[in-house]
């Protein structure tokens, strides 16, 4: 079965990222599930994590790609298409 | 454009499903995603609301002629925005591909809310999606879009069966006992025999996906013909 976490697609971020998950999913399941928290916690382990993952996108040359997929369906509208026509249809039943 | 539709249950409850989520890969049955990554993360709504963004790692085995058309390597990447809401119940999943979406995009919404008729056990999931695949290619694009529609279909069964593992060893092992849910890897060698036995059925139904597909792609070869005249065309523009 080998590990059952997933790698990152940076291979030289797969240990920073099992760290952060195993604090997110801790976190996930013991306290925001419960209503217990209001912050995220696990901000050490993410930030090693992160900054090695953003240093990979630009290497990889994904940014583009994801800064326009971000424009069309941005973060703030949880992901929702900003594009009405897309909208229209994805309501039809 | 086209539209997929589907529905499913999940025997789990909806708050189990959606801690399965972060976990969901890699599993035995969908092998092609590789590889997940948080980009960003949000805590909102004084602790009710979770936004995330990850990029899934996708190795896909294409079709002999669409890796002619793209002259590219068979890893892409999606781009998913999901968002927790404890107050609504509700896990929304909304996702697009990143790699080539001049040529064809698919824009994923996946639900889970807790099922109507038994919401304390089980999870409702629907997910629809829109595929649009670029008009550079005139008479491809129909086959393009159902060429991915049925994709999209196989990979939907598969991550079906592959969720349904991930959240049948968490709960046994984990859940029940209110322990870490994150331990899924000690959980699996625990399980020893038992689990073993779970994964010779899980490639059975893997292979029978996989004996699935190859029948797709080789009806997807009788229309070479198709294809080489209609890359002409894009090659040679009237």
């Amino acid at each position: 079965m080998g590990n059952s976490m997933s790698a990152s697609f940076a291979p030289e971020c797969t240990e920073l990222k099992k760290t952060y998950d195993s604090c997110f999913n801790e976190w996930y399941s013991e306290k925001f599930l419960k209503g217990k928290s209001v912050e995220n916690e696990c901000t050490k382990e993410w930030y090693a994590y992160i900054g090695c993952v953003n240093e990979n996108l630009k290497k990889k040359s994904i940014q583009s790609a994801l800064d326009d997929a971000r424009k069309e369906a941005p973060f703030e509208s949880g992901g929702e298409l900003v594009n009405a026509n897309a909208n229209a249809n994805a309501n039809k039943k | 454009m086209k539209l997929f539709e589907n529905k499913y249950d999940f025997d789990y409850p909806w708050e189990q499903v959606t801690a399965a989520n972060w976990q969901k890969y890699p599993n035995e049955v969908a092998t092609h995603v590789v590889g997940v990554d948080v980009l960003r993360r949000e805590l909102k709504d004084n602790g009710n609301v979770l936004v995330s963004e990850r990029l899934l790692t996708v190795q896909q085995k294409v079709p002999r002629w669409i890796m002619m058309v793209l002259g590219g390597s068979n890893i892409s990447y999606v781009r998913e925005v999901s968002t927790v809401n404890l107050k609504e119940k509700s896990l929304k999943l909304r996702s697009c591909n990143l790699n080539y979406v001049n040529l064809l995009r698919v824009y994923e919404m996946v639900d889970y809310i807790p099922h109507p008729e038994d919401p304390y056990n089980k999870t409702l999931f629907s997910q629809q999606a829109q595929i649009t695949a670029g008009g550079k290619f005139g008479k491809l694009v129909n086959t393009l879009e159902d060429w991915s529609i049925q994709r999209f279909c196989d990979n939907a069964a598969k991550g079906k069966a592959g969720f349904d593992s991930v959240l049948r060893s968490l709960w046994e092992e984990h859940w029940d006992n209110n322990s870490l849910v994150i331990k899924v890897n000690e959980t699996v060698d625990d399980l020893g025999l038992q689990m073993s036995k779970r994964v010779t059925e899980m490639n059975a139904a893997a292979e029978a996906v996989i004996k699935e597909s190859l029948r797709k792609f080789t009806i997807l070869t009788d229309y070479q013909d198709l294809f080489t005249e209609a890359f002409d065309d894009a090659k040679n523009p009237h």
